[in-house]
């Protein structure tokens, strides 16, 4: 298989995979007697208030608000690993200019992701 | 009440992922304004949910394109150089912005400058391909050629990119505004491919579509933290966009170039005249 290839399925799993998560947490939510309040346009329940590291475990327990941010978490890492297996297939064709150049742009997307969030309060 | 709003975010989101994919902008454009507008989502949740949901039209389409050859790999990756620092910059610049309330303002030039941009698409309003232009000396080290089948036209167009600095400092701008304005800024990726890159219109939108989706998980760190991701909202859009960019990436291919820098036009004008109601603060 080539790059083109390995890539467009990572892309297109890990997209099923999210809308997956996001539609089976939404199926638990609707039978919950607040969902009315949360799914209001104003509703305060937003990620500010989310401890990202519990999502996971809550989520396979089968909680419905979880699954939808676990499924969140999919979809942000999807083209992350994108960029991850372009670094792993240039180092292999020995392409050394876009092999620095892939590294770089995961760097960044690492700082923005994990560290930059570290800065708010 | 609670179904019908729910049905219209839906749909809403199918029309967002539609055109989001077809002209390389993610489809922010069309959501924020139906969801602030007739849905009477807060300006924040509205943007979170665009940006959210770029990644699952970027994801969705990226991969269809990848396999048709219409978004080139390499032009991306080396073009997401200067998008992903210029997101960065953008987050860490709107702390700056913000003390100083300068969020308007920013709105309302960003907003002009994007009504003003639509000059040069006219001028090439009619044209399918590009003039083959020799490729620079960055450009070919770089790699930056290709080819695909154009379905349209029916025959197999050869390109090659060039004025790669062009390319990057129109990424970098375009990562800034995203991150600092929180609007998806493919209008900018599109810009910067068709007209500093020479590269046909159906290649520029297809790579912008592929691309975009970095820039946005760059920026989703910081807004997550800022709280302006509701899941809900999100979670009825994305399997939405999922489905209208399916739709749309099916499509690109099959229709005149023309046509699509006509529907890219119009909804760059929407986008100008959006941000502008924005900044003088009559929408929300």
């Amino acid at each position: 298989m080539d790059l083109n290839d390995v890539i467009g399925y990572a892309l297109r799993i890990g997209v099923i995979i999210s809308v997956i998560l996001i539609i089976i947490g939404l199926a638990f939510l609707s039978g919950n007697r607040d969902f009315s309040e949360l799914v209001s346009p104003t509703s305060r329940v937003n990620t500010s208030v989310i401890n990202p590291t519990k999502v996971p475990i809550s989520a396979f327990s089968g909680n419905g608000l979880d699954l939808i941010l676990l499924g969140l978490m999919v979809l942000i890492a999807t083209p992350v690993i994108r960029v991850l297996i372009g670094i792993i297939q240039f180092a292999k064709e020995r392409n050394i200019l876009y092999t620095i150049i892939t590294i770089i742009v995961f760097f960044n997307l690492m700082l923005a992701i994990f560290i930059l969030p570290l800065f708010i309060h | 009440m609670l179904l019908t709003l729910l049905v219209l975010l839906f749909i809403a989101s199918i029309i967002a992922g539609l055109l989001g994919s077809l002209t390389g902008l993610g489809g922010g454009v069309v959501l924020t304004p139906i969801l602030v507008l007739f849905l009477g989502v807060p300006i924040p949740y509205a943007v979170g949910a665009s940006l959210i949901s770029t990644i699952a039209t970027s994801a969705s389409s990226g991969s269809r394109y990848l396999k048709s050859g219409l978004a080139n790999m390499r032009i991306a990756i080396a073009l997401e150089l200067a998008t992903t620092s210029g997101a960065i910059t953008g987050s860490f610049l709107e702390y700056v912005v913000e003390k100083e309330h300068l969020f308007n303002l920013l709105d309302i030039i960003f907003g002009i400058v994007l009504i003003f941009s639509v000059i040069p698409n006219f001028m090439r309003m009619k044209s399918e391909v590009p003039v083959y232009v020799n490729p620079d000396g960055i450009s070919s080290k770089l790699k930056f050629n290709g080819k695909y089948f154009d379905e349209a036209l029916k025959k197999e167009i050869e390109y090659h990119g060039v004025r790669y600095p062009f390319g990057l400092l129109g990424m970098y701008i375009a990562g800034l505004v995203s991150g600092l304005l929180g609007i998806g800024s493919g209008a900018l990726k599109v810009l910067a491919m068709d007209l500093g890159m020479n590269l046909p219109f159906k290649i520029s939108t297809a790579t912008s579509s592929f691309m975009i989706g970095v820039t946005a998980a760059t920026s989703s760190g910081v807004y997550w933290a800022l709280g302006i991701v509701n899941p809900i909202i999100v979670g009825v859009t994305i399997p939405g966009v999922f489905l209208g960019s399916n739709l749309g990436s099916r499509y690109l291919n099959k229709l005149m170039s023309r046509r699509l820098r006509q529907l890219f036009t119009l909804v760059l004008v929407i986008l100008g005249i959006q941000l502008i109601l924005r900044g003088f603060g009559i929408f929300g």
